[in-house]
């Protein structure tokens, strides 16, 4: 069994990069664009990891963080933030992330941090 | 002469001759001219004249004797002292007058006139004595004097007509300035504002001139650390420089101003006055914010694209087959390049908004600082096999600082020192300790800078005007490597001569404390 990604990002150039790169890489990814849906998506597809962007409209990515948090079933899953704002990085860590990936990244070290925080390494 | 009897003179018989003979040549012998004329007679006629008359009006005595004295006016008939001459002797009263009279030749002088009556035992006039004298010269004098009168009053008229315009010019500008002023007298007092400052504090004359500074308003100026600023000023003659003031301002609200007060360099009336400018700064503050914020949310938006791009660059080069043709191998490896490179200018971007907001993260961690420059050469001279950078001298030091900004001011110094010395390929970094500071100095032969333009190339966004075309960019460079110096406590500057080259050299303390007193 693969280990199951899931990218959240209101960017589709970003979503389909990642989605394509961690996808060749053998992972099982779920592309969603709206943060909206993710808690809902996490509880039905029970991903082994998050990535995650933090500037998102409507719910952003370190508030959906929290939320995430603070629940026990999602208090200890795996989340990397990805972010190009300058202060993001403290946003993140504060928020609860497991690590953090500034944009741009190199593919190379996006894969390295993936496997990394998977669980089952 | 027989006798002089208190003063009265004597005559007998015997010497009467000679007596006479004596007092006419006395007469003859005085300076001024005299005349007798005989009121008996018509149209007074002169009867005797002195030697010195003759002398005074060029005419001899036969051309003298028997004419009423008018002949010396010739035809200057109109002149105002006749009228005083006539009353004089129509009441029989002695009189002075200068008039004007003609010689012979037609010259004119000036004659002080002195006419005596000599009445009989009844008060009628028998004879008129006149004594003359040329005040031509006393004249001329009188003339010069009140001329210069007249110009000197018309001068000092213009003077303060003059001074009057250029008070009500200066005023005029005071009033129109769109700044806030405040003359303080020297407790403090407000001796005056100008109109600018009414309008922006909405406030009246009344209400403000005579006051205290700390009483106006509701209190807004009597901030303690302002007090002991302005206090500093008359002891000190230490201006108060762009201090800034937030406060919710009566009839205006929540306004930023800033404030700069200074001593009045004068003696005198105004000595010991304070003059403070106040500035509305406030939307200034907040464009600057906008702008700010712009930058940060800009350099945000284009990271993301740019993330795709060279994600998408790198999957290509993955697929690139090895039998792919050379030509598509070399436009990707070019986008490669110039992908990074715009990285790089958003990088900039980023920085400079961050600085600007203040959030410069330092992560100190002591390292070796020579071995620091090395790497930092090192990777320039990947980059540009044109130059050759030559490094002398060492440091031997541990430096406790952020090494990755310091790396960037390192590589950015050298970047620049190639960037702008195309026709000359040597750069030289010279390492020493100097005191208790590390110092650095980075030294290129190139385009050089002009003196003016050197203290500009230091702020954000500053791009030297005939460099622009020559050598892109974006003037951000610089400003970041300043604040990074700054925020270690170090110094960066330049000495350059335009067409000779610059060299950049920065110090940094070794001892952080006593460095940034040291800087201080």
């Amino acid at each position: 069994m693969p280990a199951k990604i899931l990218i959240c990002d209101d960017d589709e150039g970003i979503l389909d990069l990642v989605d394509l790169v961690l996808g060749g890489e053998g992972f099982d990814t779920i592309a969603e664009i709206n943060s909206l849906n993710v808690t809902g998506v996490i509880e039905r597809e029970k991903p082994d990891l998050v990535l995650l962007d933090l500037w998102m409209p409507v719910l952003s990515g370190d508030q959906l963080l929290r939320t995430l948090r603070s629940n026990p079933q999602t208090k200890h899953l795996p989340v990397l933030v990805i972010s190009a704002s300058s202060d993001g990085k403290s946003i993140a860590m504060n928020a609860g992330a497991t690590d953090f990936i500034p944009k741009p990244f190199d593919l190379d070290s996006l894969v390295n941090k993936v496997k990394r925080l998977l669980p089952a390494n | 002469m027989d006798n002089l009897n208190k003063g009265e003179f004597t005559f007998s018989n015997d010497t009467i001759k000679n007596d006479f003979e004596l007092l006419r040549e006395a007469l003859d012998a005085s300076l001024s001219g005299i005349i007798i004329t005989d009121n008996q007679q018509p149209d007074n006629p002169i009867i005797y004249c002195n030697k010195a008359f003759e002398k005074i009006t060029g005419y001899s005595r036969s051309q003298i004797i028997g004419h009423n004295c008018r002949f010396l006016q010739k035809d200057d008939r109109d002149q105002a002292e006749r009228a005083i001459m006539r009353e004089a002797i129509k009441k029989g009263d002695h009189c002075v007058v200068d008039i004007r009279n003609y010689r012979l030749d037609g010259t004119l002088f000036w004659n002080e006139l002195y006419l005596a009556p000599i009445k009989d035992d009844q008060g009628k006039i028998k004879y008129f004595i006149g004594v003359q004298n040329d005040v031509s010269r006393r004249k001329k004098a009188e003339e010069e004097l009140r001329v210069n009168q007249t110009k000197m009053e018309q001068r000092i008229r213009e003077r303060t007509q003059s001074l009057r315009e250029s008070e009500e010019y200066l005023a005029s500008i005071v009033q129109t300035v769109r700044e806030s002023l405040i003359v303080l007298a020297p407790d403090y007092t407000v001796l005056s504002v100008n109109n600018h400052f009414l309008r922006t504090f909405k406030v009246s004359r009344e209400e403000t001139e005579g006051k205290s500074l700390y009483q106006l308003g509701n209190g807004q100026w009597d901030i303690k650390e302002l007090r002991k600023l302005l206090e500093q000023i008359l002891p000190t003659n230490n201006p108060v420089v762009d201090f800034e003031v937030t406060h919710d301002f009566p009839h205006i609200g929540k306004k930023l101003m800033l404030v700069n007060a200074h001593r009045i360099e004068l003696e005198g009336n105004y000595k010991d006055r304070i003059l403070i400018a106040i500035e509305d700064i406030t939307e200034r503050k907040s464009i600057e914010q906008r702008k700010d914020d712009f930058l940060s949310i800009a350099s945000h938006e284009l990271k993301t694209p740019l993330t795709t791009i060279k994600g998408y660059v790198q999957i290509i080069n993955r697929l690139m087959p090895d039998s792919a043709d050379e030509k598509l191998k070399n436009a990707v490896s070019k986008t490669t390049v110039y992908v990074e490179r715009l990285n790089n200018l958003i990088g900039e971007l980023l920085d400079v908004s961050r600085i600007q907001s203040g959030n410069i993260e330092l992560h100190k961690e002591p390292f070796d600082f020579d071995h620091m420059v090395d790497e930092a050469a090192d990777s320039i001279r990947q980059a540009n096999s044109s130059h050759e950078i030559v490094i002398n001298g060492s440091t031997d030091c541990q430096f406790n600082g952020d090494e990755s900004h310091i790396t960037q001011v390192v590589t950015n110094l050298l970047s620049n020192a190639i960037k702008y010395s195309p026709d000359h390929k040597q750069v030289s970094v010279h390492l020493s300790v100097v005191s208790d500071f590390i110092k650095m100095a980075i030294t290129d032969h190139g385009v050089g800078i002009s003196r003016d333009e050197q203290h500009k190339i230091f702020e954000r966004f500053y791009r030297v005007r005939e460099t622009q075309q020559r050598f892109p960019g974006m003037g951000i460079g610089l400003y970041v490597c300043s604040e990074i110096i700054k925020n270690h406590g170090g110094t960066l500057w330049v000495e350059s001569e335009l067409g000779k080259g610059s060299t950049f050299s920065i110090t940094l303390p070794l001892q952080e404390a006593k460095g940034a007193e040291n800087a201080g």
